[in-house]
């Protein structure tokens, strides 16, 4: 084989790997979804039993912002209760002068 | 001689007395009726003493105790008693009055007893003088029939005294009861008592004094809550409390309070606002 040939050879294997194939159809989905579950080798659609983990996370990250949001309502500082006499000083003010 | 000159004269006189009292019946005989002179109702007779007193005052040495509110020091003495802020209107029209003579401090004085329409409001009675037509003294019972506070002089100078700056009695404002039930849907105002002030307190809380003539309550409404206790019914709505206080049994300051849908807070901060200088009509 001389160097014409093999030119040629890769010039047409580079055409071939540029043209898109139904291979090639959602293979950006299959990475992105192999690199989420944390396995670049997975099968695309992934199986029943792989889908469990996202799903817990979504889960999970739903009930963490739950207890946060409900912690920060009861730590919240509500305003000072007043001691009864407060309400006395109101009504003495409310009788007049002299009282 | 001498018994017909007497009886001559007698009948001279009769005809003189009985031309005398045709005179003055005379307008009887036309057909009006004699008017008696107008005397003053008891109610009539005690708003006067309350309205003079706006202006001059008996002074002397005073004893005044204060059950409800409690307070540290329910009994003490003064130079004048603390003067009554009346409605008027309003104990003529929650108020049976009667009157009875009596004395303080040695005074000629007129004792008026007030009876209210409502049976759980607070009962009264007040001393006037008789020469002067003020205030002597005053007392206010629970409706229970346990003293709430009094007033009373005890030594009376024995000159009136005149006010420099004489005071204003206070009056209802239809207007401002409109502006607090919408604030307040659903507050039910105690039989008898009506808004008659506004003020703006400190912490952007807002007072309304209600009055039935002669009692007082106090409508609070604010951001921070209040302790309930005897005397102050509370309710928390949202971000705000509401807070009446008074001489009510416990379970009227409640229901007052309890159909109250939702307080608002935008339209309860412009109350004061809304009816002018709150101070005019606390006088």
């Amino acid at each position: 084989m001389n160097d014409l040939q093999t030119d040629a050879s890769l010039d047409a294997l580079f055409a071939a790997a540029r043209a898109a194939t139904p291979a090639d159809l959602g293979a950006a989905d299959r990475f992105l979804a192999g690199r989420f579950t944390g396995d670049r080798t997975a099968a695309w659609p992934p199986a029943a039993g792989r889908r469990r983990p996202t799903l817990r996370l979504w889960v999970s990250t739903a009930l963490g912002v739950a207890a946060t949001v409900g912690g920060l309502l009861l730590l919240r500082p509500a305003p000072a209760e007043l001691p009864s006499s407060a309400a006395y000083s109101v009504y003495q003010s409310a009788l007049g002068d002299g009282w | 001689m001498r018994a017909l000159r007497s009886v001559l004269l007698a009948a001279a006189l009769l005809l003189l007395g009985w031309s005398a009292a045709q005179t003055v019946t005379a307008p009887t005989s036309v057909g009006l009726p004699a008017v008696p002179a107008a005397t003053p109702s008891p109610t009539d007779g005690l708003i006067s003493a309350l309205k003079k007193s706006l202006g001059a005052e008996a002074r002397g040495e005073a004893v005044l105790e204060l059950v409800f509110p409690p307070s540290t020091t329910p009994l003490r003495n003064a130079r004048l008693l603390p003067r009554l802020a009346s409605v008027p209107g309003l104990i003529r029209r929650n108020f049976t009055v009667t009157v009875s003579p009596d004395t303080v401090a040695g005074r000629p004085a007129r004792r008026y007893a007030l009876t209210p329409a409502n049976p759980q409001a607070a009962r009264w009675v007040i001393w006037t003088d008789q020469q002067w037509n003020v205030p002597l003294a005053y007392q206010e019972r629970m409706a229970g029939g346990p003293l709430a506070r009094r007033a009373e002089l005890t030594a009376v100078n024995p000159a009136l005294s005149r006010l420099s700056r004489p005071g204003r009695a206070r009056t209802v404002r239809p207007g401002l009861k409109r502006a607090l039930l919408s604030a307040l849907p659903g507050l039910s105002l105690p039989a008898g008592f009506e808004p008659v002030g506004v003020h703006t307190r400190t912490g952007s809380a807002v007072e309304v004094l209600l009055s039935d003539g002669l009692n007082v309550l106090a409508l609070v409404v604010s951001p921070r809550p209040v302790k309930a206790a005897s005397g102050v019914g509370v309710r928390q709505l949202g971000g705000q409390s509401v807070w009446l206080v008074g001489n009510l049994p416990q379970s009227a300051l409640d229901d007052a309070l309890s159909r109250i849908r939702r307080a608002d807070a935008e339209a309860v901060s412009g109350l004061p606002g809304t009816f002018g200088d709150p101070a005019a009509s606390d006088q």
